[in-house]
């Protein structure tokens, strides 16, 4: 497991492979807040003012995030946050199905005859919260901005 | 037990600069919050309330005296085992293939969308999708075919001569 973590190629492909995800999960919910929220909304969790204020923040969440694990700057804040985030959009996602809802994901597309949500959604998130632990415990640092911005008052002495 | 304290810190920098960026855009590009209020008018909903839903007794009123066309949102196969008097249906899947269907219909006509009930979306989608259409009246039955049916109102079953019957 240790030399799954600290494989350096490996944790590459999983930081390309979140980053471009939420990168791309960004764009149309920054472009369209409204719209966000009106998804938000369609979850019946939260009142419109909350809604809107999430709708606000989160997308430049996901897209500094995604961009942190391309650019591979704070790789464990990224990671960490990815992981929680993930976490509560399962758990809304999971208590919209077992509620019955027949709603859009909202999650890469605002518009509402895209696909509905189903359990295929869970099984999504739930890999996805895989790689962003994996991320998160990885030690492995290398090919990224932050060991090279590191590693080189090191080298000068 | 992994050390959380500079993730931990790296994450709340990540929502600092999220909330600042995702304020600042939204007032710079007029959206959001920041929205003006003639650009909420693109949706039925940014109207008052109060007069875009349709309440289950008005919804009956509506329908006793023909003065609404009520536009069902839900698949056609549930739409052919039933729905209410004079319906049609436009499901929000198939919203841009099926519009036509409503061009007879006058612009500032009342349409009242309907779907399930209070566990769908699709009648305020659809809703919007119309008032963006150009219908300039339309409303929401957001109780929808489950209030309908539990008050026993009149409903209109699948025509015998449709060809497809309801699933067994």
């Amino acid at each position: 497991m240790n030399r799954l973590l600290s494989h350096a190629y490996l944790v590459v492909a999983v930081r390309a492979i979140l980053g471009l995800i939420f990168v791309l999960a960004s764009i149309d919910k920054i472009a369209d807040p409204a719209a966000f929220a009106k998804s938000i909304m369609n979850y019946k969790i939260m009142s419109p003012g909350i809604a809107m204020l999430i709708a606000t923040i989160l997308p430049w969440v996901e897209l500094l995030c995604g961009l942190a694990l391309l650019c591979g700057v704070f790789l464990r804040g990224s990671s960490l946050l990815l992981c929680i985030l993930l976490v509560l959009f399962t758990a809304g996602v999971f208590s919209a199905l077992v509620r019955g809802l027949d709603i859009s994901c909202g999650c890469f597309t605002q518009d509402p005859s895209a696909g509905k949500i189903s359990w295929l959604k869970i099984g999504e998130n739930t890999a996805m919260i895989v790689l962003s632990l994996f991320l998160l415990l990885s030690s492995n640092m290398k090919l990224s901005l932050e060991h090279h911005l590191r590693s080189q008052p090191a080298e000068e002495h | 037990m992994i050390p959380l304290r500079q993730p931990l810190r790296e994450a709340i920098l990540i929502v600092l600069m999220s909330t600042v960026l995702g304020f600042a855009f939204t007032a710079f590009a007029g959206r959001g919050f920041f929205a003006p209020a003639g650009a909420a008018a693109t949706s039925p909903l940014s109207q008052s309330q109060g007069s875009t839903f349709v309440a289950y007794e008005e919804a009956v009123e509506y329908s006793t005296s023909g003065k609404a066309l009520f536009v069902d949102a839900r698949h056609e196969y549930e739409f052919k085992l039933g729905h209410i008097k004079g319906a049609v249906n436009l499901p929000l899947s198939e919203f841009e293939q099926r519009t036509a269907e409503l061009s007879n219909v006058a612009k500032d006509a009342l349409l009242i969308t309907y779907c399930d009930g209070e566990e769908c979306n699709s009648s305020i989608e659809l809703a919007t999708k119309l008032y963006a259409a150009g219908f300039t009246n339309v409303k929401v039955f957001f109780g929808g075919w489950t209030q309908w049916t539990a008050h026993h109102q009149k409903t209109e079953p699948a025509p015998s001569g449709s060809g497809e019957g309801p699933p067994q």
